[in-house]
């Protein structure tokens, strides 16, 4: 029986070496790719982002424990059998059309990623055709998009419409954020969700797609 | 007697030496010469080509020192701003401070019901028309980021309702080169003709450049634009440490004074001698809510430091904030944070000092948070005046005048009380100082209340020379336009 007491303190400290170790251990002691990430990393990540809404730790601390996990994670890649389900689902993300800021979208994508979730980040500045373009090639089940300025919040709403359009609208679900934007900005423009910031993004990201 | 007066001496914030100076120049020198920069902007990108520096991959820049230096010497070490009668009130130089709101809030309170709600144009109006009666506002910006203006258009909406509603000079903001050829238009009408708007400019455009290192096209077509028409212009990036900078102080300053001049460079290679308005932002991302910012000490101890760089070593007039907080109401932490930025800005004599009134990190604006500013800004500028030392302030004279006087001689009635009371002490207007029992008698209000009162009387009773119909028709027609 594999607690993974261990390989949880070193992700919860972003202690990558300690953690790569335990993985390893957990590996040669028989556990299988699917539990360690489930029981372990992807739990101990649960806890991290836990603290971190309460307060209880900063953001970089946040984002070492996210890449600790990265590293476990891909150290565990080739031993992931078929049918495992290793991922909470497929989050397609970019900051619209006019816009260059990736700070924000950037913080996103490492939190969704730690919570679990498989990340296709487009980058910056990406036109409506471009998303409908990655929705088919990617299918992921959430599309998120950022904007930092108000002159470019309309690009989120066409991209939205070029989705409608395109008759993907129905298949994911699609998260909006940034500076100017607001809940009620969300819903002018047909849009599933709006998060406030990073750690919301995650349990909004969850909420919707009916997992914890 | 003729009275003597003792050389002065005015409270003056020092936070750099020149070894440090140096080390954060030659730092940022480093970052334009050996890491470069993206320079989306083809015309600007030729210009760099053409005055020497290097270029590798599509539009990644390297930029020696030369460029540097001749910019820093082309650009003018004064920058005039007018108000929009013609008067000189902000001449940006040496040791002069002045102070003036924010852009761009998402939200505003309202002054009516409290409730923090989306940003109009009728709160654009409202903040312009503040400052017009507010006698330690010097300068207006938008406050607001209105919900019901064309989007595409939105800045020429905005600077059309502070034109209305302010006679002071204007710093604005814009998005790319299209609408601030219609702000440039509105302000030419406003004083007649370009060549007026030129020798007596009132308005200065605000724009960023995005950290680390990125100059995207639109931002460079607004510059080169101000740069030729000599409208004064600042580029501060948002190089905040944590968040487009690294995290420690010395390294965001590096960047965004790299970043800076930059903006310099090439606005200098667009229009030698145009007024350049020198300064990056550094304040801090937070490390929980990775807000940036607005009532942290590390952007006041940054424009502290950037104003030792000016002394030291650019000369150029900077750019500043002060005034905001990150509260959600104007609460004790909004009097504190306000206090802390504006009492540093003028000791260390920051020149543009912008951003005053912002709650909630910059996402809100209060017309209650500028008119307590008002005053933190009078309070300041008595501190910073300094003890004026001679025989008259010394007052020996008065001094034994009641010491040795009939007996009930009592300073109070002496004539020197008189005489000096009003120059010689802070008369606050809306800092309370009552006896207890005539505050309670007058309503037992906070300063939060005091200011609603205050600021509703001011937009209530402020007369704003108005602009003539042509003018206004002129207006109208830009904003028609399509």
């Amino acid at each position: 029986m594999n607690d993974f007491k261990a390989l949880s303190e070193a992700v919860n400290k972003g202690d990558n070496k300690t953690a790569l170790v335990e993985v390893q251990k957990s590996l040669d002691a028989g556990s299988s790719a699917e539990e360690i990430l489930n029981k372990g990393l992807i739990t101990a990540m649960n806890e991290v982002g836990d603290k971190f809404s309460k307060g209880l730790i900063f953001v970089p601390q946040m984002l070492r424990s996210a890449k600790t996990m990265q590293e476990c994670t891909n150290l565990l890649q080739p031993f992931f059998q078929e049918g495992d389900i290793t991922s909470k689902g497929k989050v397609l993300i970019g900051t619209v059309k006019g816009d260059l800021h990736d700070i924000g979208k950037n913080l996103v994508s490492m939190m969704l990623e730690g919570a679990g979730f498989t990340i296709t980040d487009l980058g910056v500045d990406i036109p409506p055709e471009k998303f409908v373009e990655k929705t088919k090639e990617v299918k992921p089940d959430i599309i998120g998009l950022s904007a930092l300025l108000s002159t470019t919040m309309p690009a989120m709403a066409q991209t939205i419409e070029a989705l409608q359009k395109a008759g993907l609208r129905d298949q994911v679900k699609i998260i909006i954020g940034g500076a100017p934007v607001t809940e009620k900005y969300a819903q002018q423009i047909n849009a599933d969700s709006y998060a406030p910031d990073a750690g919301s993004a995650v349990n909004k990201a969850k909420a919707l797609l009916g997992i914890s | 007697m003729k009275s003597s007066e003792v050389p002065g001496f005015r409270p003056r914030l020092k936070v750099l030496n020149r070894e440090q100076v140096l080390a954060i120049h030659s730092a940022a020198l480093e970052i334009l010469e050996k890491t470069g920069f993206k320079m989306e902007h083809p015309g600007a990108l030729r210009m760099l080509l053409n005055a020497g520096c290097k270029v590798s991959g599509q539009d990644w820049v390297r930029l020696p020192v030369k460029l540097v230096e001749d910019a820093l010497r082309s650009a003018p070490r004064q920058i005039d701003l007018y108000d929009q009668k013609g008067n000189k009130t902000m001449p940006l130089v040496n040791g002069n401070y002045f102070y003036g709101t924010g852009s761009d809030a998402t939200f505003t309170v309202d002054i009516e019901t409290g409730q923090r709600r989306r940003s109009t144009l009728k709160d654009a109006a409202n903040f312009a028309r503040l400052i017009d009666g507010l006698e330690n506002m010097d300068f207006a910006m938008s406050m607001s980021n209105p919900v019901d203006a064309p989007i595409e258009d939105i800045y020429v909406y905005v600077f059309a309702e502070m034109i209305k509603n302010t006679n002071k000079p204007i710093v604005c903001i814009a998005d790319s080169g299209r609408d601030i050829a219609k702000i440039y238009q509105i302000a030419c009408q406003v004083v007649g003709s370009e060549e007026a708007l030129q020798q007596k400019p009132f308005i200065l455009n605000y724009s960023e450049a995005i950290s680390p290192l990125r100059f995207p096209e639109n931002v460079m077509e607004r510059l080169i634009f101000c740069a030729e028409k000599k409208i004064p212009v600042c580029l501060p990036s948002g190089s905040n440490a944590g968040g487009g900078a690294p995290i420690t102080l010395a390294g965001a300053m590096a960047l965004g004074i790299a970043e800076n001049l930059i903006g310099l460079v090439v606005h200098q290679l667009a229009g030698k001698g145009s007024p350049f308005l020198f300064g990056p932002n550094v304040s801090t991302l937070d490390m929980k809510s990775t807000i940036v910012s607005y009532g942290c000490p590390e952007w006041s101890l940054t424009q502290a430091a950037l104003a030792d760089m000016r002394d030291e070593l650019y000369g150029l007039p900077i750019w500043a904030y002060a005034g905001a907080t990150d509260a959600k109401l104007m609460d004790a932490q909004a009097g504190a944070e306000a206090m802390f930025s504006i009492v540093t800005a003028m000791l260390s004599r920051a020149n543009l000092i912008h951003d005053v009134g912002f709650l909630e990190y910059g996402s809100t604006s209060s017309l209650e948070m500028v008119t307590m500013a008002n005053e933190l800004v009078a309070m300041s500028r008595f501190f910073t005046a300094g003890i004026t030392v001679n025989e008259e302030t010394m007052a020996l004279e008065a001094i034994e005048r009641v010491a040795t006087g009939a007996p009930g001689s009592i300073f109070l009635m002496d004539d020197h009380t008189f005489e000096h009371f009003m120059q010689a002490q802070f008369l606050p207007k809306l800092l309370d100082r009552s006896r207890y029992d005539s505050w309670e008698q007058s309503g037992s209000f906070d300063l939060y209340k005091r200011c609603n009162i205050e600021a509703k009387r001011i937009l209530s009773e402020q007369q704003v020379e108005p602009k003539s119909t042509e003018v206004l028709k002129g207006i109208e027609q830009i904003l028609q336009m399509r």
